[in-house]
């Protein structure tokens, strides 16, 4: 078959005279919208949610911002985290009393007033993690009658209270950065119906960190060090766990001592598989990076895209292997212009850290 | 070859005194004038598409809107979405800070209507896995000077069912104006596309009507695809009939000033393509006015052509089944087939009339060994039926020999008794 792409025909006149074009960019002025402190009416926990407030949940104890949750409000952890601009993220889940999350088809299935709760913060100094922090925004997700429904609720500059903001919002948060950097990030959260951008399994909204594949690995709650299913089994909020042993584990991408495939597949299925799967809104691309996922074609290797534009840069294929600088997947992750970055939401910086190990995964494809 | 380099040497000696291409910037009114609201005003946008109730009206009021998050309309059953008009109700997603698109919309039986997008960095408006979704009078476009900033398509339905896309204006798109992709039963009417990289196309998709449209000063006109590896892996069933087809002449600016082609094929396509058909089963293109297409009116290829893999699960690189008949073709004068374009210079140079000749009709001539060991059969049953044919530029190619052993041949004889019947139905949704 005629290969055109060996046709040695290159317009180098054309190239030229395109290339002495001059690009003309825009700055766009940047509104920053400061949170909002505005009273509220006190508000009742009559159980008719959303609540405005996140106060008025009572899923922690004492000052809101010290994030001492109450005692059937549980901490959890997933093996990999999303990465969203260095945020650090303390996780929850409040299952009403009296009644357990089950395991199902392997699957875990939460009880009809399920909370998960996620606070996203920055500490003033990332060499000093206990110190002073600044909480931006706490997202739930609630099991509701009607399914999981999303509300992110933004932190006030006093750091006292959440408030419900539906149309999302941005503002920016300054930190010391590990080696002792000063950083400036444009943080944005996202609308309410953002959520559902990552949160989709065939467009119902859904949780993606509290899958057995992510939970099924041991946590320290600072009293006991356990696997978190068998501790949740334990406190007798879960039924059908049968043992570590019997479910797939997925490794937390930093820890080094794991395999570089193993960390890089981690890192494609939290940070990518929320889209990038058969029930996924990225389904149209073809590409699907989930953790077990073993179709070269389907991970990106010598895939041509789809709708990319001009995500694809200057690159043919998603993944080339053994050139990472040729990868329209490294491509995307290095960038932070809208409409090329990938994840589409989340990240206005880029995961050095996640970068490299993605480089050096492709550089050991053959 | 060696006559050919040649012939390739003077036509760059004479493309260089032309430039690369058209371009345009022409906007279809000024929203500049239209009056700015407030942020209360743009979050209440923002809260009614986030708060809609099933079988409610969103009603957008005249003005301009600068958002910096996403429209999103998640799930819902028959609700409208309705502006004071294309010229009036102005969308602008300039200071979006992330979000693949501006407006998303998921669920059934929604309709957009009479408003303009502008400015998103991704994709104008997206519809995906929507049962009837109707965009009607919308407008949906860039305003940047350097086009390589626009986003990819402007209005884009993808795996959706029962669409309709009536009254449309889709412009300067770095992809394609109209875009649909992965989805059955379509119509796309009474539309007009301009200065996108493509005008219309239809991807990976089943039973499709295209009619009554003009696509005009694109690279390429109107187009039909089905690229490997996707979800829905194959489509069939195109008809594309009563569009203007003019001018598409422009830049092919998909892919950044100074850049050649990537991995989307968009990127491939040269600028002055009327309509063309890339691995495309079941397609009858007929009583078209194609008009001033620089390199070619029709084009008829196999994904081969492009030089990528071409091989995934049940999807064919081949076009076949095809019925091109009662067309109006006039090549545009004075001017010669693209150069910026491996494609371009591939007819440019190779085409049956001589270097720099316009054509009305290509054929890549690529078929399926397994099904005969000749083109003379017309394996692909590629069936070609236009008034006056002997005097319209018809060049069948023949790649499959290589690189060194590239030829073209006129003869049209071999396409021209047959016919095919191509089955769309979209009664159950013209009356969306």
């Amino acid at each position: 078959m005629v290969d055109m792409k060996k046709m040695n025909w290159k317009p180098g006149i054309c190239s030229a005279l395109l290339a002495a074009a001059i690009l003309i960019s825009c700055q766009k002025s940047q509104e920053k919208a400061a949170s909002e402190s505005k009273t509220l009416l006190e508000e009742i926990a009559n159980g008719a949610f959303p609540y405005k407030r996140l106060s008025t949940y009572g899923f922690f104890k004492g000052d809101l911002n010290a994030l001492d949750p109450v005692d059937l409000v549980i901490l959890y952890k997933p093996a990999s985290s999303l990465f969203t601009d260095y945020a650090l993220k303390s996780r929850y889940v409040s299952i009403p009393e009296g009644q357990k999350a089950q395991i199902v088809d392997d699957k875990i299935e939460f009880p009809i007033g399920s909370v998960l709760i996620k606070n996203f913060y920055y500490p003033t100094d990332f060499r000093k993690l206990e110190g002073e922090r600044r909480i931006i925004e706490t997202r739930l997700l609630i099991h509701e009658e009607k399914g999981w429904e999303a509300y992110p609720y933004l932190w006030n500059e006093e750091q006292s209270e959440a408030l419900l903001k539906v149309v999302g919002a941005e503002t920016e948060v300054k930190f010391i950065d590990y080696s002792g950097k000063d950083q400036v990030i444009n943080y944005i959260v996202p609308n309410k119906n953002q959520c559902k951008s990552c949160h989709n399994q065939d467009e119902i909204l859904a949780p993606i960190g509290v899958k057995i594949q992510h939970l099924n690995n041991e946590l320290d709650y600072g009293s006991v060090k356990e696997n978190q299913l068998a501790h949740w089994s334990t406190l007798n909020l879960l039924e059908g766990f049968k043992g570590a042993d019997s479910y797939h584990s997925m490794v937390n991408y930093e820890d080094e001592t794991q395999s570089l495939s193993d960390r890089a597949m981690a890192y494609l299925d939290i940070n990518c598989s929320h889209c990038h799967s058969d029930e996924g809104p990225a389904s149209t691309s073809g590409l699907f990076l989930t953790y077990d996922q073993t179709d070269p074609l389907k991970i990106g290797i010598n895939k041509t895209p789809v709708a990319a534009g001009k995500g694809a840069g200057t690159f043919t294929f998603d993944i080339v292997p053994g050139k990472p600088d040729e990868s329209i997947l490294t491509h995307r992750m290095k960038s932070v212009e809208v409409g090329v970055s990938m994840p589409e939401l989340g990240r206005t910086t880029v995961h050095k850290e996640g970068v490299e190990l993605i480089r050096e995964w492709i550089l050991s494809l053959k | 070859m060696r006559k050919s380099l040649w012939g390739l040497l003077i036509l760059f000696s004479i493309f260089t005194l032309f430039a690369c291409g058209s371009s345009s910037n022409e906007q279809s009114f000024d929203s500049s004038k239209v009056a700015r609201m407030s942020q209360e005003e743009v979050e209440q946008v923002i809260e009614a598409f986030i708060m809609a109730e099933d079988s409610s009206t969103i009603q957008i009021p005249e003005g301009f809107f600068e958002l910096n998050t996403q429209l999103i309309l998640d799930n819902k059953n028959s609700v409208k979405i309705k502006g004071a008009g294309m010229d009036k109700t102005v969308l602008s997603f300039k200071n979006l800070k992330s979000g693949g698109e501006g407006v998303k919309i998921v669920g059934n039986n929604i309709t957009v209507e009479d408003l303009s997008i502008e400015d998103a960095p991704g994709d104008g408006i997206k519809a995906q896995h929507t049962d009837g979704i109707t965009f009607r009078r919308i407008n949906v476009t860039w305003t940047n000077g350097d086009k390589s900033k626009n986003g990819t398509y402007a209005i884009y339905p993808v795996q959706c069912k029962n669409v309709m896309i009536d009254e449309c204006i889709a412009s300067h798109s770095k992809d394609a104006g109209i875009y649909v992709g992965q989805s059955e039963n379509i119509i796309v009417k009474n539309s007009l596309a301009f200065g996108n990289v493509a005008g219309i196309e239809i991807e990976n998709s089943d039973n499709a009507e295209v009619f009554g449209n003009t696509a005009r000063e694109n690279s390429g006109g109107i187009f039909v695809f089905n690229l490997p590896g996707l979800p829905k892996s194959d489509g069939k069933g195109t008809k594309i009939y009563d569009n203007d087809v003019i001018d598409n002449n422009h830049k092919n600016f998909a892919t950044g000033n100074g850049e050649g082609p990537n991995g989307n094929t968009i990127t491939m396509i040269p600028p002055g393509s009327g309509i063309v058909l890339l691995a495309a089963k079941e397609v009858e293109i007929f009583n078209n006015r194609i008009h001033n297409n620089k390199t070619t009116g029709v084009a008829i290829a196999s994904y081969q052509i492009t030089g990528f893999p071409a091989e995934a699960p049940n999807w064919s690189p081949y076009t076949k089944n095809i019925y091109v008949h009662d067309n109006s073709y006039e090549r545009k004068p004075l001017s010669m087939p693209d150069l910026t374009r491996e494609l371009g210079q591939l007819i440019s140079v190779h085409n049956a009339y001589g270097p720099g000749k316009t054509q009305d009709i290509i054929y890549d001539g690529i078929w399926d060994e397994e099904i005969s060991e000749t083109i003379e059969s017309n394996p692909m049953r590629v069936c070609i039926q236009e008034a006056g044919i002997e005097n319209l530029h018809f060049t069948r190619f023949y790649l499959m020999g290589g690189e060194d052993k590239i030829e073209s041949f006129k003869d049209y004889q071999l396409f021209q008794n047959c016919k095919v019947d191509v089955a769309t139905d979209v009664s159950e949704i013209a009356a969306l």
